[in-house]
């Protein structure tokens, strides 16, 4: 009997806002800091030992790090939900989400106003964002690689943990539009479902190395393959498959309740490997090439295939079976009992391949959406990284296909929306505080804090100290090298804006991002950029940035919101 | 002896640690559960419940407070707030004396405040055609946004209301069988993804089930579906059952014969024009196999609500091929009219459209947050929301099926005081609200309080106060003869009359097969016909007035009765329960009458909060126009259901009365049995 025990009582903490404030600065320094290409990595262990993790991605930051503060638990679990969800732009929804309440706590203002007006700002932001007049809005177009390649570069530069060079950033970013590319059907109108890219993990090898190649690879030990590698086909000179998805090991393992008597000098077992025997030759007869079993196969099943000219591998795995029979178009069959023709599959070629100490079949299909993309890097750790961008990048580039929008990178989007948003609630002001109930300068102050919170987003990309500016016609943002006095003449430091849309010409005016409270506002809206998307563009997804940023909001709201905490002790 | 002196202080701690999160204004409280997960909530119920409170008194508060609300799907924290405001009135003078007055303070003034004082007031939730008939679009709206602005944050209240609105539209639930259906079948009719905006949050025809397909096959059309809760694959033994194997060539024919039965039973789905196969439970590797060979798709694993729901949504039962020789025709197949993958977040969903054989029309809610704990709470408030809803039509179902037994039987009502008959007259109805007809409800009630009767009977004979007869012939006594002028005075409306047993009847109680007294509200009435003969004859003068009243036996507050929300009620019935106090002589009952009605008034302050004069400017304005008589200055849109404040203001004085006949806190070492509070916990 279980010792019975008092339930202790619980917990209550009220205005559990003012309990965050140190926690909470500690988790902004700590996402700022990673941010953007020039971020600072965080190496994450525990100190017993074992496996060290150097990141300066949200998702493994936030996925390892232990908060032990309730509010900010569910902020973390709002981001963890929003990268689980589009890969991209966890560290942008983050850093805002952080800095809306810290901005917003500050002001002491009724935090139901803040609510209503905070929200009715997002959904200025929105509408802007999704309307045509959007100056921060890139449309994509895929009969044009250039800007495919501008957000795969983007999303690779903005994750230096994967300790990668320019060579090696365009390499990547070529072979992964290519394998997005291949998983993208030739014929839609049949099937229109995207193919899919499995990674194959090759560490210790040098970037370069990686390669994409259609079809699929199963690794398989060595000595299964006898020298010529040669496959039986069939007359019209393609490899007939059957695929297993039922153990073919001989054993007898029926979950059934009840009991089996069997007689004396009865075997099962040898009853059982008859059948699988006979199956064997049923596949001989149906000039099958290849046997792929999930589970284990009978050594003398294999024997007698391999006799026979027929390739067999088995313990392929669950992960492989759906990419397996999209390749080969084949069934995967639950019975020995019965074969039916119709459940084969069939490929345009076997081969035997091997990259660095790994062996594999590779099965090369007429015509499919699966391609293999081998992955290399030198280490364990920074392997693990690439493969969290290369994965992001494939997402994005999925998302892009749906939506074709591209947000402008490098911080130009949040100065950008910052100052749309402060040139329209100025002429606003009015008439919209009157709609939610609130005074004007209360308006005027969440509204200032609402920017502030956007335009220190684009803040954290500096990280030495280096100024960040804003300049007045496109409401861009422009890092100045650190090093330089700041009085100095900002044209002939500046080239590009943080996007690379914009050249620095004299005639713009800049100002500073950081002390910002009470700045005026810009006369008209901004511009849209004067220069046309060129190839070295930093680019956002779309989908991401614009769900990260409702979702920042959200939480920020929903952080605000809360009245007390109640923690149940036991 | 005295009531113990930390009830006041006990009561007035749980009001504090529910006011943060009271109205409009308030916030929402964040609870860590033991397991480190968050739950984000604004419910009542939920919060008392995280409070893990120690003092017994302060528990059995709680208790109170949860019962109420899983009764009617509202008020847990008005319930706390309210009862912390009569208790801590009750500090001066004798509270026992007080709780003694208590039930004739029900009586004679709370009653009619309601009844005659607050009847001008009300508005009704129906379109002109009355109870039965569909709620309006526009009052469920505004009931729906009046109960969400208490528990969701201002951002996502207008958001969820809507996608309320939609889904109940949309479903055909603002009529009683749908809602009820929708109400019972929440948990299975609505999906949640996290890490996306409220905005994303939809409405989707058909139903979602939370499991992906074992086997897909593409189909376009309409098709058929079977249900089946058995694994299609026959076993060679089973439990208790022992299969001898003679010979190798037996077994291996044996397994072939499986295999073959499975392809065969396949097969003559497949022919019937079955596409898609929904099972109860896991399926065999083979059974997949020769689905996807011959085209058919299978869902597999499905809970057992969610077997309840679709043989519910479509009318069909589990299929079962052991019996039948495979040639039969497949009668039990739901049409279907799509289904498809549906991928939210990292969950797969089967979505398919049933088309419906009932009243219901199957409909999907997929809540949209940035964490699953704000689905959580949004799915638990619009759950809670049907519930209240619920509560309108619950009553009129009950009216209904009591009127065409008031034909034969005789209309008379017992009302009983005893806290206990309450409880477990709202507790049994709970039970068996959400899934079973109102008639099974009936019967339970029925059943219940059939034991209960001869108690009641001698609670009646013993009660010296009972309201004496009025000049109207017969036993019947001036209550009833009374709300019949309101009835003339409200109009068309059709008008319930409360009906007290009149002292004479005594006897035949004990010849009652039942006597369902469901208060104030929901009365049901059967009798034997000693009783109606009985009864008949004092009953013919009546006859004209029932005439008015359709024939219903009936209640203070008619159903759907509506008020708008913001703290109107609170301050009516302080000023009807003030002006009918006037007119009772006893000095007792005045005092407690001063008592509840200025406990009234701290809903209203609490309301209201920190904002300066808000409250004294909102008093004064409301009772300068009921002096006058003029009609309420409203500038709220909100609604709400006058049923359940009435209910929480009675269950606030029972508990009352129960907290202060406690004389003695025994504590035992072995856990007491409990199986009432068990039942309703488990109910939510």
């Amino acid at each position: 009997m279980s010792r019975l025990e008092a339930k202790k009582p619980s917990l209550f903490i009220s205005e559990p806002l003012t309990t965050v404030s140190q926690p909470l600065s500690l988790l902004i320094a700590i996402l700022k800091s990673c941010y953007g290409p020039a971020g600072r990595l965080k190496q994450l262990h525990n100190g017993v030992g074992g496996y060290v993790c150097l990141t300066s991605q949200s998702s493994a930051i936030l996925g390892h790090l232990s908060v032990s503060h309730p509010v900010l638990k569910v902020l973390t679990a709002s981001v963890q939900n929003h990268v689980s969800r589009f890969s991209d732009c966890g560290l942008f929804t983050a850093i805002l989400c952080c800095s809306l309440i810290e901005n917003f706590k500050n002001l002491n203002i009724a935090s139901c106003t803040i609510i209503k007006i905070s929200k009715h700002l997002l959904s200025l932001c929105t509408d802007y964002l999704k309307s045509k007049a959007c100056g921060c809005q890139v449309s994509v177009d895929f009969s044009n690689l250039e800007t495919l390649l501008c957000l795969v570069r983007s999303i690779l530069t903005s994750k230096p943990a994967c300790m990668l060079n320019k060579t090696e950033v365009d390499c990547l970013a070529v072979l992964i539009v290519k394998a997005f590319m291949y998983t993208v059907p030739c014929h839609p109108e049949t099937k229109p479902v995207l193919g899919k890219c499995v990674t194959v993990p090759l560490k210790g090898k040098r970037v370069l190395d990686s390669t994409v190649i259609p079809g699929l690879l199963i690794e398989t030990p060595e000595i299964q393959f006898a020298k010529p590698f040669s496959v039986k086909r069939t007359s019209s000179d393609a490899v007939k498959v059957v695929v297993f998805c039922v153990s073919m090991s001989g054993d007898l393992f029926d979950p059934e309740e009840g009991t089996v008597t069997v007689h004396h000098k009865i075997s099962l077992e040898m009853s059982e490997l008859d059948q699988l025997l006979n199956v064997g030759k049923q596949l001989v007869n149906d000039e099958v090439g290849l046997v792929v079993c999930q589970k284990v196969i009978h050594p003398s099943l294999k024997q007698y295939l391999k006799d026979n000219h027929i390739i067999a591998v088995d313990r392929a795995g669950l992960s492989v079976m759906e990419p397996l029979s999209q390749v080969t178009g084949s069934k995967p069959i639950a019975s020995i009992y019965s074969l039916s023709p119709s459940c084969y599959g069939s490929l345009k070629d076997v081969r035997a391949e091997s990259f660095a100490s790994k062996h594999f079949v590779h099965l090369i299909p007429n015509d499919t959406t699966v391609c293999s993309l081998i992955l290399c890097n030198r280490n364990e750790t920074t392997w693990d990284e690439l493969k969290r961008a290369c994965e992001t990048a494939e997402h994005v580039l999925q998302l892009t296909l749906k939506e074709p929008l591209a947000l402008l990178g490098g911080g130009c989007t949040e100065t950008h929306l910052a100052s749309y948003l402060r040139q329209k609630t100025c002429c606003l002001s009015t008439s919209s505080s009157k709609d939610v109930e609130c005074s004007p300068t209360q308006y005027q102050l969440i509204t200032d804090a609402f920017c502030h919170s956007l335009e220190s987003v684009a803040c954290s990309l500096s990280h030495d100290g280096g100024e960040i500016l804003t300049d007045m016609a496109y409401g861009h943002c422009w890092l100045v090298p650190s090093g330089f006095p700041s009085a100095s003449n900002w044209s002939d430091l500046l080239s590009k804006c943080g996007c690379g849309i914009n050249s620095s010409t004299k005639d713009l005016n800049w100002r500073h991002l950081q002390p910002l409270f009470g700045s005026s506002p810009i006369e008209s809206c901004p511009k849209e950029p004067s220069g046309k998307v060129t190839d070295f563009m930093t680019l956002d997804c779309f989908a991401a940035k614009y769900n990260g940023l409702q979702v920042a909001v959200e939480t920020a709201n929903l952080i605000l919101d809360l009245s007390c905490v109640i923690e149940d002790q036991n | 002896m005295a009531s113990r002196p930390g009830l006041q202080q006990e009561a007035a701690a749980l009001a504090g640690a529910v006011r943060g999160a009271l109205g409009p204004r308030g916030g929402r409280a964040l609870l860590v559960r033991p397991d480190g997960r968050a739950l984000l909530t604004r419910d009542g119920r939920r919060l008392l419940e995280a409070l893990g409170l120690q003092p017994p008194t302060a528990r059995v508060m709680a208790a109170c407070a949860c019962r109420h609300q899983s009764a009617t799907g509202d008020g847990a924290k008005t319930f706390v707030l309210l009862l912390a405001a009569v208790l801590g009135a009750m500090r001066e003078g004798s509270p026992r004396r007080a709780a003694r007055a208590l039930p004739a303070f029900e009586r004679r003034v709370l009653e009619r405040a309601v009844a005659r004082g607050l009847r001008p007031h009300l508005r009704s939730a129906f379109p002109a055609g009355g109870p039965g008939e569909e709620l309006e679009a526009a009052a469920l709206e505004a009931l729906l946004e009046a109960y969400l602005r208490g528990r969701l944050g201002p951002g996502e209240r207008r958001a969820v209301t809507l996608l309320g609105c939609e889904l109940c539209a949309r479903c055909g639930a603002r009529r009683p069988p749908a809602l009820r259906l929708l109400c019972g079948r929440f948990a299975q009719l609505h999906a949640a993804a996290a890490g996306l905006p409220l905005a994303r949050s939809r409405v989707l025809p058909g139903v979602l089930l939370r499991r992906d397909f074992a086997a897909y096959c593409p189909a376009g059309g309409r098709l058929r579906a079977v249900l089946v809760t058995r694994c299609l694959r026959p076993v060679l033994t089973g439990p208790g059952v022992e299969c001898a194997v003679r010979s190798e060539r037996q077994h291996r024919a044996a397994l072939r014969w499986c295999g073959g039965r499975t392809e065969a039973v396949m097969e003559h789905l497949r022919s019937g024009g079955v596409r898609l196969l929904l099972s109860g439970v896991k399926q065999h590797e083979e059974v997949i196999f020769y689905a996807k060979l011959h085209g058919v798709s299978v869902v597999e694993c499905l809970s057992s609500e969610e077997v309840a729901l679709i043989s519910e949504i479509a009318g069909i039962s589990p299929y079962d091929p052991a019996g039948d020789s495979v040639q039969g025709e497949i009668a039990e197949a739901a049409v279907v009219t799509f289904c498809q993958p549906l991928l939210l977040g990292s969950q797969r969903y089967v979505h398919i459209g049933f088309s419906s054989a009932g009243a219901f029309q199957p409909h999907c809610l997929v809540l949209c947050a940035p964490v699953d704990a704000i689905n959580e709470q949004h799915a638990a408030t619009l759950h809670g929301a049907f519930t209240m809803l619920l509560q309108l039509f619950r009553a009129v179902d009950q009216e209904c099926g009591a009127e065409g037994e008031s034909q034969n039987s005789a209309s008379g009502v017992g009302s009983g005081y005893s806290p206990a008959t309450e409880t477990r007259v709202v507790t049994e109805s709970i039970a068996c609200g959400s899934s079973q007809v109102s008639e099974h409800q009936l019967g339970a009630c029925r059943g219940e309080t059939a034991a209960q009767s001869s108690d009641l009977a001698l609670q009646e004979s013993e009660r010296p106060d009972g309201t004496p007869p009025a000049s109207a012939p017969g036993p019947h006594s001036k209550e009833l003869s009374v709300c019949t002028d309101g009835a003339d005075s409200a109009g068309t409306h059709k008008l319930p009359a409360l009906c007290e047993c009149p002292d004479g009847m005594n006897e035949s109680h004990r010849r009652q097969q039942a006597v369902c007294s469901h208060r104030n509200y929901c009365t049901a009435v059967a009798s034997t016909a000693t009783l109606c003969e009985h009864l008949g004859v004092g009953k013919g003068p009546e006859k004209a007035g029932y005439g008015v009243t359709q024939s219903c036996p009936s209640s203070i507050l008619e159903a759907g009765s509506v008020l708008p929300v913001g703290g109107y009620f609170e301050i009516l019935l302080h000023y009807y329960i003030q002006h009918y106090a006037k007119q009772v002589q006893q000095s007792a009952v005045t005092v407690i009458s001063n008592v509840v009605a200025d406990a009234l008034l701290s809903i209203p302050k609490a309301l209201y909060g920190t904002e300066r004069n808000g409250f004294t400017k909102f008093y004064l304005e409301t009772t300068e126009a009921l002096r006058k008589n003029q009609p309420l200055p409203v500038n709220e849109k909100g609604l709400e259901s006058v049923y359940c404040k009435y209910q929480l203001v009675t269950s606030v004085l029972h508990c009352v009365t129960e907290l202060l006949n406690i004389d003695l806190i025994i504590g035992v070492k072995r856990p007491l049995q409990k199986t009432e509070d068990k039942d309703s916990d488990d109910d939510f």
